[in-house]
């Protein structure tokens, strides 16, 4: 049998021979007889380091909580995908790839805290004043300031205050839980100046907030979240797989179903005749000298 | 609302077009409606329908528990496998073993899924489509808990129904799979303990229970028949385990394969800080990975009729000479059979692969 690596690259994460399995120099079985956690694993392999029990419990709040959230992106990509039926990991494939810039964009939310608090230490500034700061330029510029808001949870995310309290708790607040609240506050007093409505911080502002202060990096933090959200969208999928009706069309059910034909509501173009081919040339020049086609182009 | 329209107008102008006129056309094309369905007033409106979670403006609520009031009463996301997927709040020793389980699913060196994972991060992607590329990865040989899981329960419930005791519903199926690549025992663990050290704890907590006990049965039988030595390996301990635990051969693929994921992330991170980046036409393939045909002049366009050759078989005879022929072109796909079924229920129970 072939036990080859399927490609050749030097790494520092494992190494897996015939007789053990070792990650960050500790062998995963003895990692498990000591009864360390899955969450402590995940601080070796992203940190190479076993954390604190605060920290793990950290960790172990903050992806409980993260896990499962009924309808959102990830829960109807798996969803979506599971209604032809193919094997269950396409319906976890699309669930983690729908985290991108807008659906908990952890990462983003990291890079940025990471920006703001080295422009703080470069400039002499305080993190209340440079918090102030990003919450000024976003704005100004238009742009949503990463962790704030969520389009259900419009009094703010249940889980995300908490996760602050749970930090606060355990005595891990630092630097980024500081410059969060501080971003947190200047962000409230700024829409309240401008007679805006209130949005809340949501879970990837608290969320993240909380993993990067326990040391993960923005794109470790955003592994978390989004793949353990895999666990709870691979169970929406196995539902519908086992429990629902395939293709989401069937008019025999009592319910409408997702894509049933009465579903789809169409904006487009005016129905029109399709050219014959001889008359091809010249109404694909006038279609293109009128250019009105190009309000369509997306 | 809807706005379904015959347009007699449009079709009027229309004249023939292709073969829409045909009479073995099911129905006549050129009045056809236009426009989309109305709403059906008749039956209830969509929604999204679930027994897992629902939330609203100031709960996650998952299978009755608020997910927050989880967390807050000292429960973690291991709790949170079994209540998503079982409706269960787990007891200590479940959530130690399941814990145990992951820790061992979680890094598997340069496997397929850290493979995928690296692949995605040369082409410059966000981390999160590596990581549900990694997840493609598993399939029914590669992380074949499905697969395995299923049989083990196809042969529990055959052994039932037959009357047959464990040791002998482990030869059946030892009999009927021995090559398959989800058997559960290979020797792929020999010098590795790690697999065995897996039952040893469930069997300390608590919670080792039948399908614990199959596979050592089909340990047995393999053993006794199995030319090469052989034992338990990682893919018959850890979905045993977590079939005892009281997941579903489904839920055992899908919990294991984003187990894994949590690490393919690192292998991201690590491919993108220590490789650089691939660009479009910048991996060569040598001449020598080559052995198809011989390099041919491309025949000129207006040699077409001599050169071309017809696909289409008239007869069963001459399909089954060249089904034999097309066989011979790797790469062709006429070498495979897959059995496409709908997976719902059960998956990775159906023979695929070469012919």
């Amino acid at each position: 049998m072939d036990r080859d690596p399927l490609i050749r690259r030097k790494t520092a994460i494992s190494y897996k021979t015939e007789e053990k399995t070792v990650m960050r120099g500790y062998n995963l079985s003895e990692l498990a007889e000591e009864g360390y956690s899955f969450c402590d694993a995940l601080f070796v392999m992203y940190q190479n380091r076993i954390p604190t029990e605060e920290e793990e419990k950290m960790l172990k709040y903050e992806m409980g909580v993260f896990m499962e959230h009924s309808m959102s992106p990830s829960a109807v990509g798996a969803i979506g995908v599971s209604a032809g039926r193919p094997n269950l990991p396409c319906t976890i494939a699309a669930a983690i790839t729908t985290f991108g810039g807008v659906h908990g964009p952890g990462a983003a939310h990291g890079y940025m805290l990471n920006k703001y608090i080295e422009r703080a230490e470069k400039e002499g500034r305080t993190i209340d004043e440079m918090a102030k700061i990003l919450v000024d330029e976003y704005m100004d510029a238009g742009r949503p300031v990463m962790g704030m808001g969520q389009p259900q949870h419009i009094d703010s995310d249940p889980r995300a205050e908490p996760i602050h309290l749970k930090q606060e708790e355990l005595g891990l607040e630092g630097v980024y839980l500081e410059f969060q609240r501080a971003l947190e506050k200047h962000f409230h007093a700024r829409r309240k100046a401008e007679g805006r409505s209130y949005v809340g911080v949501n879970v990837v502002g608290s969320g993240n907030t909380a993993l990067m202060e326990i040391g993960f990096s923005p794109n470790a933090a955003w592994c978390l979240g989004s793949v353990c959200r895999g666990f709870s969208c691979a169970a929406h999928a196995l539902f519908n797989m086992k429990k629902g009706r395939a293709w989401g069309a069937s008019r025999n059910e009592p319910m409408v179903q997702m894509i049933d034909l009465s579903m789809i509501k169409y904006v487009g173009p005016d129905d029109r005749i399709v050219p014959k081919q001889e008359d091809r040339q010249e109404y694909a020049r006038k279609q293109k000298e009128e250019g009105e086609y190009k309000k369509w182009v997306i | 609302m809807g706005n379904l329209t015959d347009k007699p107008e449009l079709n009027a102008k229309k004249g023939k077009i292709g073969n829409l006129d045909s009479p073995k056309n099911p129905f006549d094309y050129m009045k056809r409606e236009y426009g989309t369905v109305p709403l059906d007033t008749k039956r209830a409106p969509f929604q999204w329908v679930s027994e897992v979670a629902y939330k609203n403006v100031h709960r996650i609520v998952s299978r009755g528990y608020d997910t927050t009031e989880v967390m807050e009463e000292g429960y973690g996301v291991v709790d949170m496998l079994f209540i998503d997927y079982q409706a269960r709040i787990p007891t200590v020793e479940e959530e130690q073993m399941l814990n145990y389980v992951m820790i061992m699913a979680l890094e598997d060196g340069l496997s397929g899924p850290a493979v995928m994972s690296r692949i995605v991060a040369q082409s410059k992607t966000f981390l999160t489509q590596a990581c549900g590329a990694s997840i493609l990865a598993f399939g029914h040989a590669y992380g074949a808990y499905s697969a395995f899981g299923n049989r083990l329960e196809n042969y529990l419930k055959l052994a039932e129904a037959e009357g047959l005791s464990m040791a002998q519903a482990a030869e059946r199926l030892v009999a009927e799979n021995l090559q398959d690549e989800a058997l559960g025992v290979s020797d792929l663990m020999l010098k590795d303990p790690a697999a065995v050290r897996m039952f040893a704890r469930a069997e300390k907590l608590g919670v080792a229970g039948k399908y614990i006990g199959f596979i050592k049965e089909i340990v047995k039988a393999a053993k006794a028949v199995s030319e090469a030595p052989v034992d338990l390996d990682m893919l018959g301990a850890t979905c045993a385990t977590m079939l005892d635990l009281g997941f579903s051969p489904e839920a055992t693929w899908a919990i294991l394969a984003v187990t894994r994921s949590f690490a393919v992330g690192a292998h991201y991170i690590e491919e993108v800080e220590r490789e650089g980046y691939r660009r479009t036409g910048q991996t060569l393939t040598p001449k020598e990975f080559y052995d198809g045909p011989e390099d041919r002049p491309v025949p000129p366009l207006r040699d077409r009729s001599k050169v071309a050759q017809s696909g289409i078989c008239h007869t069963v005879d001459e399909w089954a000479r060249a089904r034999e022929e097309k066989k011979k072109l790797v790469g062709s796909g006429h070498s495979i059979v897959e059995e496409i079924e709908d997976p719902s229920q059960k998956s990775g129970i159906k023979k695929v692969g070469k012919l």
